[in-house]
């Protein structure tokens, strides 16, 4: 994936709204991006999605701003944060646009981009990737702690004071593991794996062709 | 008595992380009725995280499909038995990923070049299938039926099927062609096949919001309401699901639900396996696993006691 189209990067937002280079830049680099082109605008994706109601403008809009070049509205949209990937919209689409896959992508988008910045799902997705790398498995606790105070300090403790109850009633039934965490034993050799599958990425960003 | 192994087909097991800590239930008493079935299961060696449905926003789309890979690799080391996952969101990634291993190249060379730092490689010659589409289609109903010894009589199960374990791929060829995507009927059959009855329940395939439900409770309470709900007003006893968030959220939110709402939910919240296992008459604990919910199944720990009485 190489770098979105630079004249509508958030450092010009304002400059210029309108680029529709996104829109060609999305239908290459974005994960089923050309499917966008495909879309009919018939709107079943945003009437079966169930958290429509808090989603700032849906799938439906949120693809016709794609063709419209409206990057900026599109990478600050709530609408790739909020989806919950039950995939109502994917089984039930008559032109089979991937609907989720583009939101994912572009969510991966938008913080590479810097465009997410106070979102919870970025700050979530960060204290998980960082269990998952360094054991190779997702500690539930060490997940949860490190979300509640990447909100900051206070917020942390209030988060964990909130959601106390419910931790004391998972350590009860079982199901909180205790201890330290538990790691794959190949972890080292996951890491390796994952600094690989970033250089390639980054290498293909990057407009190059990885070795 | 009868060799356990005879007749059964091997499947390599990806438990998932959940198995180790919030769907410990499910694991447990997958693995207890597991034999009974005629499934022998071989759990990958050193298997990992499958990314959830989140790692992609930090890891980046090639390392999330490379956990995934890294699985299928190992799975492949133990032979070429199809690979079984009961997790909802393991399914979908693993699932996905080794279909788009099979079918895109591009895909293929990628992940194989980022394998190729730990000395493994996958050719995507693997099936990954659903614990569910293996009971449906692999083991079923009649095989279930033969187990109980318990029936799980007047026990009135609304049958939760959540998202992601019929969508988007329990209509699809590669996914076994199981059940449908709105109306699925394999979790009332189960229920039905252990003596249960299954409540007329609208709200089989809602969502519970997912992960925006973990770190993000406030924009979803209102789904997961809904779900409890539907359950009451029919009657149930218990929820029972096949997905260990959809697990999670129904159970741990209830109380923030009722302080939101003025309701007065505290209906359990069960695995199909937990049914099984209880209807095959096996241990509450050591194979139902049922003090591992925090709402306790309280109908269900007490026909499990009739049978151990
Ligand atoms: S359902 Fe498909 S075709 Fe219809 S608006 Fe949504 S993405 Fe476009
Ligand atoms: S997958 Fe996402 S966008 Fe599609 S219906 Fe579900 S929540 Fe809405």
């Amino acid at each position: 994936m190489s770098a979105a189209p630079a004249a509508a990067s958030a450092a010009s937002a304002g400059r210029r709204q309108y680029d529709l280079g996104f829109a060609r830049w999305v239908y290459q680099h974005v994960e089923g991006g050309d499917k966008v082109a495909m879309c009919m605008q018939c709107g079943m994706c945003s009437g079966s999605c169930p958290i429509g109601t808090a989603m700032d403008h849906g799938p439906r809009k949120l693809f016709m701003m794609i063709r419209a070049g409206m990057k900026e509205a599109v990478l600050t949209s709530n609408t790739i944060w909020n989806c919950t990937q039950c995939y109502n919209c994917v089984v039930r689409c008559p032109r089979k646009v991937p609907v989720t896959a583009i939101l994912q992508s572009l969510a991966t988008v938008a913080v590479k981009e810097g465009y997410a910045p106070t979102q919870s799902t970025p700050k979530f997705s960060k204290a998980f990737w960082l269990s998952v790398a360094r054991f190779g498995r997702t500690d539930e606790r060490l997940v949860t702690a490190l979300y509640y105070f990447s909100h900051g300090l206070k917020e942390g403790i209030r988060r964990a004071l909130e959601n106390l109850p419910i931790a004391l009633r998972m350590i009860k039934a079982g199901r909180m593991h205790l201890g330290l965490p538990h790691r794959a034993k190949g972890a080292a050799d996951l890491r390796a794996i994952l600094a690989k599958a970033e250089d390639i990425e980054r290498a293909e960003r990057a407009g190059g062709k990885p070795s | 008595m009868s060799d356990p192994k005879a007749g059964a087909k091997t499947y390599t097991y990806y438990p998932g992380c959940s198995s180790q800590a919030s769907a410990i239930h499910l694991d447990k008493s997958l693995r207890a009725v597991a034999p009974k079935l005629g499934i022998a299961l071989e759990e990958i060696e050193d298997w990992n995280c499958c990314g959830a449905s989140v790692g992609h926003v930090e890891g980046g789309a090639l390392p999330q499909t490379a956990l995934s890979g890294r699985n299928l690799a190992k799975a492949r080391q133990q032979g070429s038995h199809d690979v079984l996952t009961a997790c909802a969101a393991c399914y979908l990634n693993t699932h996905g990923v080794n279909e788009k291993i099979k079918q895109d190249v591009r895909t293929r060379a990628r992940v194989n070049q980022a394998l190729g730092a730990a000395d493994l490689k996958y050719d995507g010659d693997l099936n990954v299938r659903h614990a569910c589409e293996v009971l449906v289609n692999d083991v079923g109903l009649e095989r279930i039926k033969g187990q109980v010894v318990n029936p799980l009589k007047g026990l009135k199960v609304a049958g939760y099927v959540g998202c992601q374990t019929v969508r988007p791929f329990a209509a699809t060829q590669s996914g076994g062609e199981y059940d449908t995507y709105d109306q699925p009927e394999f979790l009332d059959n189960f229920a039905e096949a252990c003596g249960a009855e299954a409540v007329a329940y609208d709200p089989k395939t809602s969502c519970c919001g997912g992960s925006v439900s973990v770190h993000s409770p406030d924009k979803t309470l209102h789904l997961i309401k809904q779900i409890v709900e539907a359950a009451v007003e029919a009657g149930a006893d218990v929820i029972a699901t096949p997905c260990p968030l959809c697990q999670q959220n129904v159970e741990m939110y209830q109380d923030a639900i009722n302080k939101k709402f003025g309701t007065s939910f505290n209906l359990p919240v069960v695995f199909y396996s937990q049914l099984m296992a209880v209807a095959f008459g096996m241990d509450a604990k050591a194979d139902a696993a049922l003090d591992a919910n925090m709402i306790a199944p309280v109908k269900l720990v007490e026909l499990a006691k009739k049978a151990a009485g």
